[in-house]
């Protein structure tokens, strides 16, 4: 593009800022109040540059907002789940702006194309992204933002621009200071430029050093507003009576004795169940045990029992998968395979991990209200663009009139990528004619997940003359998360209404990043890749008995990382070797995790004595691009395993907000703990037989062990954090149990009797 | 009609005797700092203190309560006045999705009523009942702590709101006031 271009679509894009339809678009945002608005064309923004922000096409979108008041807001464009986004990306915009991150007010969005995940290409919050995607772009647009409120204090000031500084969201000039919404109506007319510099690490006033979380008050308080806790006159509350078995739909029902029922306002049939809407939930609730349902059973999944050992059926079907010789190759390295018939040995072994429910602390809801053709939902998950449209499909109403009003979530942990909730309210309200709030109950969310797959592999592990390793080949079983994520927008079943940019991210994920895959690749990451082999193979063979499964915290990671911290364990002490000397053997190619081993070896004193009947159990694994080693101490009496330390050593690159790193390591070892001690789910003719947190337990306080985390100093470009502490936990116990009783756990949970 | 005192005040509600207290404190008061996590009192969410005892409010029934004290976490504090406890929260950044928290506050302030120099085991017994999916458990203990260490220096309070006025926030149900 010319400058001449350049200059046009300027002014171009500057009556674009200014006319109507721009303010009408803010509104519909949410954002009002005037003063200085602007965004950032995020969207399919997959290189650090950030693509021309004067493109002439461009939809206006609106991160950022400065008002002639000095109130600076920040519409965020990732849930906050937890993770930290909230603090995380207002701390990398305030870095840029120059304003302390604590003086800017944080929103939460509703839907819209602008807010996309500049990854995904939708408005997804999950993968451990955030910051990764949004440290560049965010930083360059608050940098030009800061800019151009400079250059209009330049203008209104009349001085040259080198004498206008800022300071804490203030112009400083001439010794004196003005906030910068003095300046913002100014700012508004002018260009924003686009390529202003952003800063060097070294001149970093907030990154790497601020760590308050912002929604600490909030959250400390109880005023911080959950899906939950959305409340206005003329609500109902709404119980749905869901078939046991899922993916069965209603063939018939009586709810005669239903409607008797006090406060009970209406009895509706959507499409997967009968719901019962009342003034308040425990009324609702109380009418779903009489409401008496026939239930069409899907084929597949019911007759599918975990405690099953026939053929074809409990875990005997992933075995049988296993053993048969079908297999889709995702990975190939060297000779793959076929290098084991030159070994010296091979190591094999077989391992499991069984379904898991997400069990977020807040159950599953949404809110959904009509006004005419209007369509409000009210809701916390990770991607509100898809609940938008799922809402404009289930509720017939155009995507245009459907509005998200996002509040925090109560947990995702990938279960909120899911808007099956959103479905269900919203059809409610339909059939209904009332404003619902559709709460689920504990046993609801439990009973009717999208669950961690279970997984079977089998390694089979050559090692040349020394012992060391040749060929590292993996196969697993399982079901595939790709097509039931697709199945929650394919479920339409209407050509156009797949969100824009899934078809592209499902393709991405696919194909971008591992060329040539046939295979869903969280069904095999993490399997094979972290350790040096001169041959490799992955392969899969799916078999799914049919119960709906998602993204489960770590995803793919959350299985491997124990099968292949716990099979690399084996060959080394088969070889007789030190479990840490023999890993740092084999992460030659992987200088960044050999790191984070040796200095946990090191902080956990490994070698050295430990307290009478503890023993160290050692595991490393990288996913979401960042490096974690954890060492367990564990102590094993009459069966019963006692966590008692972990050291974590995580290489995330550049921690933007240290002590919010440190969280999260320390939240996903304690998550992953309960997966390794306790999480099971089971099925029973179909159903999920758990139910609740007596027979889905929670890791509790007296149980969770003193955590030490490590950041690794990095200038390196931020990676994830919110799932890479989880991988490599359930390993290190489970090496840690085999020190000190001589017994190999190849099974989740890891149950000694 | 059952009677009784909610954040200093006196409120009536009609509602079945058998009635979840956290239920009637949602959705009858509208009062929504206390959280529903399980309906079976295992997680701890929907802990009030009752007479300055941390209880799992989704299985206690109104009529239990009637003439009692109740506490929420609206009435501990508030983002312009907060007790010494949630003063240490945010010093120590405890929440994280923060849905459990009002409950662990309310358990850590019976707690720190009763003893302000707990030892680990002291806090372990007392927040056993309260769960957090996001692990906040080593912060919550660090907040205990550094609250208890606050509170012995004479430091701040353990409740700093005392008074709740429903009639702001009043629904349909809430008939009136005494104090
Ligand atoms: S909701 Fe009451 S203990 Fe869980
Ligand atoms: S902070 Fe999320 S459940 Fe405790």
């Amino acid at each position: 593009m010319s400058v001449t271009e350049q200059k046009e679509l300027l002014t171009k894009n500057k009556q674009t800022l200014e006319n109507s339809s721009r303010r009408n678009f803010l509104k519909n945002l949410g954002i009002v109040g005037g003063g200085l608005v602007v965004g950032i064309p995020l969207t399919g923004c997959a290189s650090v540059q950030l693509p021309n922000t004067m493109d002439s096409d461009l939809q206006p979108n609106a991160l950022l907002q400065i008002t002639a008041n000095n109130d600076i807001y920040f519409y965020l464009p990732r849930s906050e789940m937890g993770q930290g986004v909230y603090t995380g990306l207002t701390t990398v915009l305030a870095e840029e702006l120059d304003v302390h991150p604590g003086k800017i007010k944080v929103k939460n969005v509703g839907a819209h194309d602008e807010y996309a995940n500049p990854e995904y290409g939708l408005q997804l919050t999950g993968g451990s992204n955030s910051i990764r995607t949004h440290f560049i772009p965010l930083r360059q647009m608050a940098a030009n933002v800061r800019m151009v409120i400079r250059q209009a204090a330049a203008q209104e000031l009349q001085l040259p621009l080198d004498q206008i500084q800022t300071d804490d969201g203030m112009i400083v000039a001439n010794g004196k200071k003005w906030p910068y919404g003095a300046f913002s109506e100014v700012a508004a007319h002018l260009s924003l430029p686009e390529e202003t510099p952003i800063k060097k690490k070294s001149d970093f006033k907030y990154i790497g050093k601020h760590s308050k979380r912002l929604d600490s008050v909030a959250k400390s308080t109880g005023s911080a507003e959950f899906g939950l806790d959305v409340e206005f006159a003329g609500l109902h509350r709404a119980a749905l009576k869901r078939c046991p078995v899922l993916g069965g739909t209603v063939k018939s029902f009586d709810d005669s004795k239903a409607k008797s029922m006090p406060g009970v306002k209406a009895v509706v049939s959507i499409f997967n169940g009968v719901a019962v809407v009342a003034d308040h939930y425990y009324q609702a609730k109380a009418a779903l045990p009489v409401l008496d349902v026939q239930w069409e059973l899907p084929e597949t999944l019911s007759d599918f029992s975990s405690d099953s050992t026939e053929a074809g059926n409990g875990k005997q079907l992933f075995k049988d998968a296993l053993d048969s010789d079908e297999a889709d190759n995702a990975y190939q390295e060297g000779n793959g395979r076929e290098a084991l018939t030159t070994s010296d040995t091979v190591v094999s072994a077989e391992y499991w991990a069984p379904y898991l429910a997400h069990a977020t602390m807040e159950p599953m809801n949404c809110t959904a209200k009509f006004t005419g053709d209007q369509l409000e939902i009210w809701t916390g998950c990770q991607n509100p663009g898809v609940a938008a449209k799922l809402a404009a499909f289930y509720g017939d109403v155009a995507k245009e009139d459907v509005t998200v009003h996002s509040t925090f979530l109560g947990g995702g942990f990938g279960r909120r990528i899911a808007n099956d909730y959103v479905a269900e309210a919203v059809s409610i309200a339909k059939a209904s004619g009332l404003a619902v709030q559709l709460i689920w109950s504990r046993e609801d969310d439990t009973k009717h997940d999208y669950y961690r797959p279970a997984t079977m592999a089998e390694f089979q592990i050559g090692l040349d003359k020394n012992g060391n390793i040749d060929s590292w080949n993996v196969k697993r079983s399982g079901p595939n998360i790709l097509p039931y994520t697709m199945d929650e927008v394919a479920d339409a079943m209407m050509p156009g209404f797949l969100p824009d940019g899934m078809v592209d991210w499902i393709s991405k994920a696919g194909f971008s990043l591992f060329d040539g895959w046939t295979v869903d690749p969280t069904s095999v990451e993490g399997l094979f890749e972290d350790y040096d082999a001169n041959h490799k193979s992955a392969d899969h063979v799916t078999v799914d008995p049919g119960l709906p499964v998602g993204f489960w915290r770590s995803v793919g990671h959350s299985f491997s990382g124990f099968f292949k911290e716990s099979m690399m364990d084996e060959v080394a002490i088969l070889q007789q070797q030190d479990p840490v000397a023999y890993r740092l053997k084999h992460l030659k190619h992987n200088p960044r995790l050999a790191n984070t081993l040796k200095l946990a070896a090191e902080k956990a004193g490994w070698g050295k004595p430990l307290p009478k009947g503890h023993y160290h159990g050692v595991a490393v694994h990288s996913s979401f691009l960042s490096y974690v080693t954890e060492i367990a101490e564990v102590s094993v009496n009459n069966g019963q395993i006692n966590v008692h330390k972990v050291t974590c050593v995580v290489d995330c690159g550049l921690a933007v907000n240290p002590e919010i790193v440190i969280q999260q390591m320390e939240s996903g070892i304690l998550f992953g703990l309960t997966a390794a001690l306790y999480g099971e789910i089971t099925v029973k003719d179909g159903a999920v037989v758990q139910s609740n947190f007596h027979d889905y337990p929670m890791l509790r306080m007296h149980e969770s062990p003193d955590i030490e985390v490590v950041i690794v100093e990095s200038d390196e470009a931020p990676t994830g954090v919110g799932e890479p502490g989880l991988p490599p936990i359930a390993g290190a116990v489970g090496n840690a149990i085999f020190a000190a009783t001589g017994r190999r756990l190849r099974s989740l949970p890891l149950k000694l009797s | 009609m059952i009677s009784f005192k909610l954040n200093g005040q006196t409120v009536n509600v009609d509602a079945p005797g058998d009635t979840p207290l956290l239920w009637v404190v949602r959705e009858h008061l509208t009062l929504k700092g206390t959280k529903f996590g399980c309906g079976m009192g295992l997680c701890g969410a929907c802990s009030m203190l009752i007479d300055g005892v941390s209880s799992r409010t989704c299985i206690m029934p109104v009529q239990a309560v009637a003439n009692r004290n109740i506490t929420t976490i609206e009435g501990i504090g508030n983002p312009q006045m907060m007790s010494t406890l949630q003063n240490a929260w945010v010093e120590t950044d405890v929440p994280q999705c923060g849905y459990c928290q009002s409950g662990q506050i309310i358990s850590a302030t019976a707690l720190l009523s009763q003893n302000n120099n707990p030892s680990d085991n002291d806090i372990d017994i007392a927040m056993s009942g309260n769960l957090c999916r996001c692990g906040t458990y080593p912060n919550v203990k660090k907040a205990i702590k550094r609250a208890a260490a606050d509170l012995r220096k004479g430091k701040g309070r353990l409740q700093v709101v005392q008074v709740f006025d429903p009639t702001a926030n009043a629904s349909p149900e809430t008939q009136g006031v005494q104090s």
